[in-house]
């Protein structure tokens, strides 16, 4: 019983974060058909944000806000100076755009603050443990399952009951159509950065309250898992991101649990081996996005 | 109300509309003609704004627009119901025809109203105002569709080929929308397959072949004077 | 036929020149630099064997370069140095002792091999899907180079491969790429496949088979990363997994795309291109270091130099500088206008 509400808070609170970070790379890419590399690198700009900020003295929530706030800005800021000067040239030159944008910032961060480890401020929450059930967990773990919780329904209540988030969903189907019918189509990219940004950099926040310092490479990890389960839910549906997050946190702990010290070094190869075969099962994910979409 | 002058479409290389000239005075219905491929629906979709002009121009009411986005068109009052009848599948009928009405999402009394004139006018979606877009028979994702384009109060509607593929009882119906449409005072450009129909609505035709003006006129002048089976059969 | 030996001849003169430049100055520092441009010369033109032709995006292609490291190294350390190297490795493999000019073509052999199997089945996804998987590809083959501690010593250095490459080899190899990369272009297969790039539903009901074509390509390309990469392992004599990962991809990748993608050309002149630039940067970093102007290491410069110019190429000239024609096509063509002129 202890070891099987052990085993729920983990991968609730990975999963959760593992959602989190799936939905918002795939908003944009149920819009535009990006698969933004630079996804990772909002969460080392909420991270480095967090730093600089750090000694300034306000209240951390203020700072964590701020920091969000960055990353959505960063998030708007890169589709306008790189991704919409190419957008009508060719898929593979928007992906490639962003994989050098994504070398391109973590390099910036190399070269103005440094290679090393840099601490952030964070609330004394983050380091303590609690005891629920004779089950002893730490706090940032209640702390991502609850934010995953309320992000999950604000995003989903977005989505279905606001003009915005309707207009987003039809936009994702048929974008022309959606601008035919007036909606501005600027509108709708800056939206869908601004919504890979927040969630992103509320992520981010949490992903670097674990290990409590941020390293210009702190994005890769977190974009990998977002590849991961958004190719295992679907790569077009928002449902199908939610669920993949869950389940590769399934998989993931499971393996934790269950493979020996000398296998679980392999676990990226295990995980990435089930990607590249769920998809030439189903080369749309488990869960089948809307109709064909287009391009702008 | 719609004049496009020496219109010219590109698809890369391809010329596909070759110097066009149209018009539609305020509340005429003209029609396009032409078989497939004649360039009706790139002629639409230029009009629309979501092909760009190579040359030539348009004005809606006396203004240039000929450069204009799809999103501006419709802020200045020119509606689209396009060939591939495009509902978005997931969405309710009634989220559809909200986005309809997206341009004035803060006039709520008055897309409240005319949320009731199109659901009187279309019974059948009314029924359905809570399934979602995609389950719909291609008839009443016709009528969706056209009331749709409706909820934006356009002054100018254009119609690509809205009878394509529907049961003749269904088509039937849609014409008739299409007369109340226009006896209501809206300017309407049809591009169609069904000539007989089509004249029978229209003050005046078009007949495109090869993306140039082959023949124009009243449409009682088009159905006496043109030789249909030489248009879509290419004789 | 004349114009493709032409382009053939300009740009292995280009190489020879090189080669002929940096032997008659003697200056080591020049000799490892050239010696590495015709490393990433031969990298370079592996990825254009793909994407070009296909115009799919692969970012697996540094994993074989791995593949081909590692497989060479393995079958060149010599016996008594193999107890301190790869204390772990299996018997069978503990005993050979191959000349080197015979372990880099197995490394290119088995690199391809390695993509034969694995990567049919990807080849019929494309898009994202695509770019999705080539990049998974490129976690798997890491994971495994970093963890699989008998043949590769784990994320620790492999040191003691014998050296093997100097710069005539890396030259005469990257010469033969060039001409491999424009048989290829230019052979059935090639010329199918850059069909199927333009148009994949018309080349459909040619009756191509798209995927297998794809995968020709690819395990073609793979077989190029391995050769480059076990001439890379002979050079460098000691290296880990993480030399096979995303900072040399993008080096790569920013290569081919600034010359361009899709021409052998590209591919030959952005590499040269690139190197200048990225040498000349690197002595200025070096420089800044060694004077200690500023109070921590500056790095990253380089790469975040690279990374605006192949923005800016793909804003403002998205075909790179080459996008279609290669130089000898470019130079006929010239030659025929003037004479119709006159």
């Amino acid at each position: 019983m202890t070891f099987a509400l052990q085993f729920l808070i983990d991968v609730l609170s990975l999963g959760g974060a593992y959602a989190l970070m799936a939905l918002g790379l795939v908003i944009v890419y149920g819009i535009l058909k990006l698969v933004n590399f630079a996804y990772g690198e909002l969460i080392m700009v909420a991270g480095y944000t967090l730093f600089l900020v750090g000694g300034s003295g306000l209240p951390w929530l203020v700072m964590a806000a701020v920091a969000v706030l960055m990353a959505i800005v960063t998030g708007i800021f890169t589709d306008y100076v790189a991704f919409r000067p190419v957008r009508a040239k060719s898929v593979t030159a928007v992906l490639i755009t962003s994989f050098a944008f994504s070398t391109l910032l973590q390099n910036a961060a190399l070269l103005f603050i440094s290679p090393r480890p840099r601490n952030v401020p964070l609330p004394a929450a983050f380091s303590q443990t609690v005891e629920i059930a004779g089950v002893i967990t730490p706090v940032r773990n209640l702390i991502t399952i609850a934010a995953a919780v309320v992000l999950l329904g604000v995003f989903a209540f977005l989505m279905r009951r606001t003009v915005l988030g309707i207009a987003m969903r039809a936009a994702a189907t048929n974008f022309t159509m959606a601008r035919m019918l007036g909606v501005p189509a600027n509108l709708i990219i800056s939206s869908a950065f601004a919504i890979s940004g927040l969630l992103a950099g509320i992520v981010g926040i949490l992903w670097i309250g674990r290990i409590g310092t941020v390293v210009p490479g702190i994005g890769n990890e977190p974009l990998l898992v977002a590849f991961i389960a958004t190719v295992i839910g679907g790569m077009r549906s928002l449902g199908g991101a939610v669920l993949g997050g869950f389940l590769l946190a399934f998989i993931d702990t499971t393996l934790n649990y269950t493979l020996s010290q000398e296998l679980l070094k392999f676990r990226d190869a295990f995980t990435f081996s089930l990607v590249i075969l769920i998809l030439l099962w189903r080369p749309e994910g488990l869960l089948k996005g809307p109709a064909t979409g287009q391009r702008t | 109300m719609l004049e496009v002058a020496d219109l010219e479409v590109r698809y890369g290389a391809i010329r596909a509309v070759r110097g066009i000239s149209l018009a539609a005075k305020r509340g005429e219905l003209i029609t396009l003609l032409g078989a497939n491929g004649a360039g009706k629906s790139t002629t639409m979709m230029c009009i629309a704004g979501a092909l760009k002009a190579s040359a030539g121009s348009i004005r809606l009411a006396g203004e240039d627009v000929t450069s204009a986005g799809p999103e501006t068109m419709v802020r200045k009052g020119l509606a689209t119901v396009t060939e591939t009848r495009d509902v978005f599948p997931d969405l309710t009928v009634s989220e559809n025809l909200m986005l309809g009405s997206y341009i004035r999402r803060h006039d709520r009394v008055g897309v409240a109203e005319d949320r009731e004139r199109m659901l009187a006018l279309f019974p059948r979606l009314a029924e359905r105002s809570a399934q979602p877009a995609g389950t719909l028979s291609g008839g009443e994702q016709q009528m969706l569709v056209i009331a749709r384009a409706m909820m934006s109060r356009p002054k100018v509607l254009l119609l690509d080929e809205p009878s394509l593929g529907l049961a003749p009882a269904i088509v039937d119906q849609i014409f008739e929308m299409i007369g109340v449409l226009k006896r209501s005072g809206l300017t309407i450009v049809l591009v169609e397959q069904n000539i007989a129909k089509a004249l029978d609505v229209a003050d005046r035709a078009y007949v495109m072949r090869l993306g140039r003006i082959a023949a124009s006129g009243t449409a009682d002048e088009i159905s006496a004077a043109t030789d249909f089976n030489a248009v879509y059969l290419g004789g | 036929m004349s114009r493709h030996l032409l382009t053939i001849a300009i740009l292995a003169g280009l190489v020879l020149l090189l080669v002929a430049g940096v032997e008659a100055l003697g200056i080591r520092v020049f000799n490892r630099i050239a010696t590495n441009l015709c490393i990433s010369l031969v990298l370079v033109l592996g990825l254009q064997i793909f994407m070009g032709n296909s115009g799919i995006l692969s970012f697996a292609h540094i994993g074989f370069m791995g593949v081909g490291a590692y497989t060479s190294a393995v079958l060149t350390i010599p016996a008594q140095m193999k107890g301190m190297a790869l204390p772990d490795l299996y018997g069978v493999l503990q005993g050979i002792q191959l000349s080197p000019y015979i372990a880099i073509i197995i490394g290119g052999l088995v690199a391809a091999a390695v993509a034969a199997v694995l990567s049919y089945p990807l080849m019929r996804l494309s898009d994202a899907a695509a770019v999705i998987t080539s990049f998974a590809l490129l976690v798997v083959l890491h994971t495994v180079m970093t963890n699989w501690s008998n043949v590769t010593n784990g994320p620790r250095t492999l040191f003691g491969v014998p050296r093997a490459t100097d710069l005539p080899l890396a030259a005469a190899v990257a010469v033969l790429a060039v001409v491999a990369a424009l048989a290829f272009k230019e052979s059935r297969t090639g010329r199918l496949l850059r069909a199927s790039r333009d148009d994949e539903v018309a080349a459909g009901a040619l009756g191509v088979h798209i995927s297998h074509l794809r995968w020709r390509a690819f395990v073609l390309a793979a077989f190029v990363a391995g050769i480059g990469g076990a001439l890379w392992g002979h050079f460098i004599t000691s290296f880990s997994p993480n030399a096979f990962y995303l900072r040399e991809t993008f080096v790569i990748l920013g290569m081919l795309v600034i010359g361009g993608a899709n021409t052998v050309t590209g591919a030959v002149i952005g590499t040269f291109l690139v190197t200048g630039a990225f040498e000349s940067l690197r002595a200025i970093e070096g420089a800044l270091n060694s004077a200690r102007i500023f109070r921590e290491q500056v790095i990253g410069v380089t790469e975040v130099v690279l990374a605006l110019a192949m923005i800016a190429i793909l804003i403002f000239r998205p075909g790179g500088l080459f996008p279609t024609r290669e130089i000898g096509a470019l130079l006929a063509r010239k030659f025929t206008k003037r004479k119709h002129a006159s």
